[in-house]
């Protein structure tokens, strides 16, 4: 009985939202705008409240048990409450506002972090494509050939070398590489038609949990 | 150990090394090496430009987050300075909670080079808002109820560059900016549903994704990267738009002396295969 509450409201809401996308009329987005744009930002902000939850707990038990990496897990939490505080303290303007600690704190310790990391990927990379990126079969070949045009392609120095590189690495991602991102979308767009259906209509339901059963 | 598999085993360390060489010292000293516009950043532009000044608005959305910010904050950069050189009146969002730090950075950076550029009147910032495609379909529908406040709390009503926006109708155009698959979003909600001129700007490795958005004119024009970054630089200030330091620009050395070095690494560890196999052989 619990289950057939949220597969029934799923399945009604399902069904309506999609005849609403074809009927034009101002009763119908005045609907749209309640059910979805009011309630779908609602619902997206109280999802913050379990996902933040969860957070704290898995690195309170952590820290609390003293696991392997607990020190971090503390780091995680101070940053946590520390940022949300000064958040808090900086949005009535009692740190200074638009131009206070919250922003300096961004911008000099979260921003140069996660740049960082993304940065260090081009070492890793560079690391890899020397060790990995072989000529081992045709394919591989073919790979190898498109790459190394792209990659000239991309770069001013390119052009330097022979005037028509960048030419060339734009045919290819206009040509080849449409051909096979168009593909591919339009197998991705039937297999999302595919399951959203299976979902409206209660055949799919793993995503209530128990691994779909019941 | 033979020279063969010393080429074959070159310590990654050395790598490492060659690599932070090869994207430090272009910063340091930049090479200035000259920047092609592509034809999907030249339409961009163009699309861009062809706005008249102090009508329509542009809706910049910078939907990423610090990560991908050297690659796309001199996207943002440009978009902005081309917008107020020109009078373009420009509302800037962001669908990413951390975009807001980065979109305020910009609108203050950019706002700081054209003093009389007025906040409220010439751009306004109208914050984040979750729920990325509730947001983009909230806009069609009534643009005050999704978003009924700028930034800074004030009712859309007291600002006059937002007092009279209903929907989609009442932009020029949207340039959505982002280090995510946020752009199709963009491209389901805002043009198949309300036939919104789009333009985008997206980190170099899921370029290759949006080609047929091209083709199809869903999207009216592209930046690709830091190089996309550089060809608007280029554009404003082959234009007299902007002269303000060109850092994707800068940014382009340092991966172009980058890409040399492992494309030089994929040949020596190829040629280093093929002698092994040949030996083997």
């Amino acid at each position: 009985m619990d289950r057939r509450i949220p597969l029934t409201i799923l399945l009604v809401l399902g069904i309506v939202m999609m005849l609403q996308f074809f009927i034009p009329s101002r009763p119908s987005e005045t609907f749209f705008e309640y059910v979805f744009v009011r309630f779908g930002i609602i619902l997206f902000g109280f999802a913050l409240i379990p996902s933040v939850g969860s957070l704290i707990r898995h690195h309170w038990k952590k820290a609390a048990a003293r696991k392997q990496g607990w020190p971090y897990s503390i780091v995680a939490l101070v940053g946590l409450f520390g940022m949300a505080a000064v958040g808090f303290l900086d949005r009535e303007q009692l740190l200074g506002g638009a131009s206070g600690l919250f922003r300096r704190l961004f911008l000099n310790v979260q921003v140069p972090m996660q740049a960082s990391m993304f940065g260090i990927l081009a070492f890793y990379m560079a690391s890899a494509s020397y060790r990995a990126f072989r000529a081992r079969t045709f394919e591989a070949t073919l790979l190898l050939v498109a790459a190394f045009i792209i990659m000239f392609g991309v770069i001013p120095f390119g052009a330097y070398v022979w005037d028509k590189i960048p030419v060339i690495s734009e045919w290819f991602l206009e040509v080849p590489n449409m051909a096979a991102k168009r593909g591919i979308k339009f197998g991705v767009g039937l297999g999302i038609a595919a399951t959203s259906l299976k979902i409206i209509l209660g055949i799919e339901r793993s995503w209530m949990g128990g691994g779909g059963k019941g | 150990m033979s020279w063969r598999e010393r080429l074959f085993k070159i310590d990654r360390r050395v790598l490492y090394l060659l690599i932070a060489v090869a994207v430090v010292v272009p910063l340091i000293k930049p090479l200035g090496l000259p920047t092609a516009v592509t034809p999907h950043a030249q339409h961009l532009f163009d699309a861009v430009d062809r706005i008249p000044p102090r009508t329509k608005p542009l809706l910049l959305s910078m939907d990423y987050s610090p990560s991908v910010m050297p690659e796309l904050q001199p996207m943002s950069l440009a978009i902005l300075r081309h917008c107020f050189a020109k009078k373009v009146p420009v509302i800037v969002m962001t669908l990413d909670p951390n975009g807001v730090g980065l979109a305020e950075d910009a609108i203050l950076k950019a706002a700081a080079e054209y003093p009389e550029i007025k906040e409220g009147v010439d751009y306004a910032f109208i914050g984040f808002k979750a729920g990325y495609n509730v947001v983009m379909i909230g806009i069609g529908q009534n643009f005050r109820a999704t978003f009924p406040t700028d930034g800074s709390g004030h009712p859309v009503e007291q600002v006059p560059i937002l007092a009279n926006i209903k929907n989609y109708d009442d932009f020029a155009m949207v340039i959505t900016i982002a280090g995510s698959a946020i752009v199709e979003s963009w491209i389901i909600f805002a043009v198949t549903r309300y036939h919104v001129l789009l333009g985008s700007g997206i980190t170099a490795v899921s370029s290759a994704d949006y080609y047929p958005f091209l083709q199809t004119g869903q999207l009216c024009g592209m930046l690709a990267g830091m190089k996309g970054g550089a060809e608007y630089e280029e554009l404003l200030d082959k234009h007299d738009y902007s002269h303000a330091p060109k850092r994707a620009s800068q940014g382009m050395d340092a991966i172009s002396s980058a890409h040399i070095i492992i494309i030089v690494f994929i040949i020596l560890g190829n040629i280093s295969y093929f002698l092994s196999r040949r030996k083997k052989a």
